[in-house]
C-alpha cells in the first residue's frame, strides 16, 4: 500500500507518462527483452540507443502493443500508461494505437493521397465531426509537422510521390493527427539523407512541448542532439538509464562507457 | 602483424597466362551454347505456335463466308394467309421461285434435286421474314437465302471439278444447275453472320455458335460469381486471419494439390453430386458455371494469397500504428492494393475455365441443341463442347466451320489473357 503510493507521488512529481516494470518480451522461445522497468517523462525526448539488435524497437513497440501483431512474440510484465495498465482487458490495443502514434523507420505513406493519409486515423477513430473538421484537423496536423507549406498545393497528390524527408513528415503528420499523447519513432531518419534528418530532428525538438517523445537511434550524436533522457540497453537489458548529458558525459556503468566510446559496436 | 602469411597479399591475377585466357574462352563457349539453346527453344515454340493458328487459318476461314442465292419470290396471299402465317406454305412459295430459272425441267425428281441447291432452312427464313413484316403478303420481294452444304463447298473451290465423277461429291448435272444459277447473277457469297447469330443446326451452312456463345457466357459469370468471392474469402482468411497449425498447413497443402486435379475428375463429382444428389439439370450452364467454379477456385485462392502477400509489411505496420483493427487494415489497404493482382489471377482462371471441355462434357453440355440458353438453366451447349460437336460431325461443312468455333474460342482466351497482362502492367506498383 505504502509502496504504491509512493510510485504515484513520484509518478506525479517527476510527471511520468509511462511506467513499464519487470518487462520480458519473447520471440518463441528466445527472450528479447530480460526484467526491464523504466519510466519515461512527459514531454520530454527519451532516446534509446544500444547496439543492433539489442531490443531498442522490440521494446519500443511494448508500447503501443505492435508485439501483439507479431505471431511469435509474447510480452509479460506491466506497462502502465498514465497510470493505466495497458494490457488490461477492457483495453483495446486499436484504441491505445490512437494515443500512442508510432512513426516506422522507412517511410511508409500509405499509397493514397497526401490528405487521406493524414486523415486516415481520425477517420477511423470518428474524430471529425464534419469535413470541415477533417479539414482543420489535417492542416493542424501537417502544420505541427512541418510539411503544410509544401503541400498544402497539392494535398490530392499521392503521398508516395513526396521525396523521402517530406514522406517521414508526413508519417509524422499522420501519427499526431489523432492527437496521441505519446509519440514512438524507431529510427525515422535512419534512411534519410543530413538535410531531412536536420529537419526531423528540429520537428522533434518541438514536437516535445507536446507529447511524451521515445526515439530509437542508432546514432549517438543525434541521441546527443535531440534528447533529454537516454536509456542504453545491450543484449535485452536496459544498462543504464539517465539524463542525456550523464550518460555521454559521465556514464556509471563499465558497458555504456564501452559503448559510447566505440568499444561495443 | 600483417607480414603473417594468411593476411599478405598472393600476387596478382596474371592477364597473360595461357590457363586464364583458356578459362575464359569456355566460359564464353559455355555462355553461346545457352544462349543458343535458349533462343532455339523460343523458335520451336513460336513455330509450333504459328503452325497452330495457320492451319486453323487455312481450313477455317472459309467458314467465315457463305454461299447464298438471292432469288425472286412472290408471296401469294392463297399459300400464306395473313391470320396464320406460320401454317403458310412457304416451301412451295420457296420452290416455286427456285425452279423458275430452269424452266425446261419438268421431272419431279429433277426438281426436287434443284431444290435442294437451297438449304432447308430458307422456308425458315422467309417466314421469319414474313412475321416480322405481314405487309409483304401478296408482295413480290427478293430474299438472300444460303446454298446448302455441297454447293457451298462447290463455290468456295473445296470440291473439285476435275476429279472423276463417281468420286464427286456433286454429280455433273448437279454442277451444271449451280452453274446456271451462277450464270443468272443471283449467286454471292457474304460474311457469314449466322455463324454467330444462329444456334447449332444439323445443317452446316445454318449452323452457328449462338448457343455456345450464350452458354460460355452463362457458364463462366456463374463460375466468376461463385468462385470470385469464395476464393477471394477463403485466400483473406487463410492469409490474414488463419492461426499458422498443422490444420491451416494442411488445408494449405490441399488447395494447392487441387489446382493439379485433373479436370475431369471435377466433372465427376459435379455429375455425382449436383446432377445425382441435387438432381439439377444436366446440360445446364448453371451446373457447367459451379463445375469450373470448383476448378477455378483454387487458382483464385492460390493468386490472391500471392497478390496478399505481395503487400509489403511497411503498409500494414503503418495501419496498425495509426490504430486500424486487422479487417481495417485487410480491407482498406492491403485488399485494394492487391486487386490488381487478383484480378489477374481471376482472369487467367476463367480463361482457363472457358477453355475446359472435359467437366462439361461429363454433365452433358455437349447435347445437340438448335437454340440459344434463355437462362442459364436451360440445356445449352459451351464453345469447346461445342467444338467438340463438330469436330465429330460427319458433313465435309463442318470441318471448317470447327476451325472457325477455335478460332473465335482463341480470340476470346487472347483478349482476356491481353486484359490481364494489361491490368498488371497498369497497376503494378514499387513501393
Ligand atoms: N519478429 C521477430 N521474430 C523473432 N525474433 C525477432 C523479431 N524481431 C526481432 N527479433 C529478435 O529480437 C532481438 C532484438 O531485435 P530488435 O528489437 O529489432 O533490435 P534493435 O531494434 O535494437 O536492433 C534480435 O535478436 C532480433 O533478432
Ligand atoms: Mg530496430
Amino acid at each position: 500500500m505504502n509502496d504504491m503510493r509512493m510510485t504515484e507521488r513520484a509518478r506525479l512529481m517527476q510527471d511520468i507518462k509511462i511506467s513499464a516494470r519487470d518487462v520480458n518480451v519473447y520471440y518463441g522461445a528466445t527472450r528479447a527483452i530480460n526484467d526491464v522497468s523504466i519510466d519515461i517523462r512527459d514531454k520530454t525526448v527519451t532516446a534509446f540507443i544500444g547496439p543492433s539488435g539489442c531490443g531498442k524497437s522490440t521494446f519500443l513497440r511494448c508500447f503501443n502493443r505492435m508485439n501483439d501483431t507479431i505471431e511469435s512474440a509474447r510480452v509479460t510484465g506491466t506497462i502502465e500508461l498514465d497510470g493505466r495498465d495497458i494490457h488490461a482487458p477492457d483495453l483495446d490495443p486499436v484504441q491505445l494505437r490512437a494515443r500512442v502514434g508510432m512513426v516506422f523507420q522507412k517511410p511508409n505513406p500509405f499509397p493514397k493521397s497526401i490528405y487521406d493519409n493524414v486523415a486516415y486515423g481520425p477517420k477511423i477513430h470518428g474524430l471529425a465531426a464534419s469535413k470541415a473538421d477533417l479539414d482543420d484537423i489535417v492542416e493542424r496536423a501537417l502544420r505541427r509537422a512541418a510539411l503544410w507549406d509544401e503541400s498544402k498545393d497539392r494535398l490530392t497528390a499521392s503521398g508516395t510521390s513526396l521525396s523521402g524527408g517530406q514522406q517521414q513528415r508526413l508519417c509524422i503528420a499522420r501519427a499526431i493527427a489523432t492527437e496521441p499523447e505519446v509519440l514512438l519513432m524507431d529510427e525515422p531518419a535512419s534512411a534519410l539523407d543530413p538535410i531531412a534528418t536536420a529537419q526531423i530532428e528540429e520537428l522533434i525538438d518541438e514536437l516535445k512541448e507536446n507529447y511524451c517523445v521515445v526515439i530509437v537511434t542508432h546514432s549517438m550524436q543525434q541521441a546527443a542532439r535531440v534528447s533529454q533522457r537516454t536509456a542504453f540497453f545491450h543484449l535485452g537489458d536496459l544498462v543504464e538509464y539517465g539524463d542525456t548529458g550523464q550518460i555521454f558525459t559521465n556514464p556509471k556503468n563499465e558497458r555504456t562507457e564501452s559503448y559510447i566510446t566505440g568499444r561495443i559496436g | 602483424m600483417s607480414d603473417t602469411p594468411h593476411t599478405a597479399p598472393r600476387g596478382r591475377i596474371d592477364w597473360a597466362d595461357p590457363a586464364l585466357s583458356e578459362r575464359l574462352r569456355l566460359r564464353k563457349r559455355r555462355q553461346f551454347w545457352l544462349k543458343a539453346l535458349g533462343l532455339g527453344a523460343v523458335g520451336v515454340a513460336a513455330l509450333m505456335l504459328f503452325v497452330l493458328i495457320a492451319s486453323l487459318v487455312v481450313t477455317g476461314y472459309q467458314a467465315f463466308r457463305q454461299t447464298h442465292a438471292t432469288i425472286e419470290v412472290n408471296i401469294d396471299p392463297f399459300q400464306v394467309d395473313p391470320a396464320n402465317i406460320r401454317g403458310g406454305n412457304f416451301d412451295d412459295i420457296i420452290e416455286t421461285a427456285i425452279l423458275a430459272y430452269f424452266p425446261d425441267v419438268e421431272a419431279p425428281g429433277e426438281q426436287r434435286e434443284i431444290v435442294r441447291i437451297l438449304s432447308d432452312g430458307a422456308e425458315f427464313q422467309l417466314r421469319d421474314r414474313v412475321l416480322d413484316n405481314p405487309e409483304l403478303i401478296g408482295e413480290r420481294v427478293s430474299i438472300t437465302v444460303p446454298l446448302s452444304d455441297p454447293y457451298d463447298l462447290l463455290n468456295k473451290g473445296l470440291i473439285d471439278r476435275t476429279t472423276p465423277e463417281e468420286n464427286r461429291r456433286l454429280k455433273d448435272d448437279q454442277i451444271a444447275r449451280f452453274d446456271t444459277l451462277a450464270e443468272a447473277g443471283i449467286i454471292s457469297q457474304p460474311l457469314n453472320t449466322a455463324l454467330i447469330t444462329n444456334a447449332d443446326s444439323r445443317f452446316p451452312e445454318l449452323a452457328g455458335l449462338k448457343g455456345a456463345l450464350v452458354g460460355s457466357f452463362y457458364a463462366l459469370a456463374t463460375c466468376f460469381l461463385l468462385a470470385f468471392p469464395v476464393g477471394i474469402g477463403a485466400a483473406i482468411y487463410l492469409e490474414e486471419f488463419a492461426p499458422k497449425n498443422r490444420l491451416s498447413d494442411l488445408i494449405e497443402i490441399n488447395i494447392n494439390n487441387l489446382a493439379a486435379v485433373p479436370s475431369v475428375v471435377f466433372g465427376l463429382l459435379a455429375l455425382a453430386v449436383f446432377i445425382g444428389w441435387f438432381g439439377l439439370p444436366r446440360s445446364a450452364p448453371f451446373v457447367g458455371g459451379m463445375t469450373l467454379a470448383l476448378m477455378t477456385l483454387p487458382t483464385i485462392i492460390i493468386a490472391t494469397r500471392a497478390a496478399l502477400k505481395a503487400v509489403p509489411g511497411s503498409i500494414r505496420e503503418a495501419a496498425l500504428g495509426v490504430g486500424a483493427s486487422r479487417q481495417q487494415v485487410v480491407f482498406q489497404h492491403v485488399l485494394p492494393l492487391a486487386m490488381p493482382g487478383i484480378l489477374t489471377g481471376t482472369i487467367i482462371g476463367l480463361a482457363q475455365a472457358l477453355g475446359e471441355t472435359a467437366p462439361l462434357l461429363l454433365i452433358g453440355m455437349n447435347a445437340f441443341i438448335t437454340s440459344a440458353p434463355e437462362t442459364p438453366f436451360d440445356s445449352a451447349t459451351a464453345l469447346p463442347t461445342q467444338i467438340f460437336i463438330w469436330a465429330d460431325s460427319p458433313e465435309r461443312g463442318f470441318v471448317s466451320r470447327t476451325s472457325a468455333a477455335i478460332l473465335v474460342l482463341l480470340t476470346f482466351l487472347v483478349t482476356m489473357n491481353a486484359l490481364a497482362i494489361f491490368l498488371r502492367s497498369r497497376f503494378e506498383r514499387r513501393w
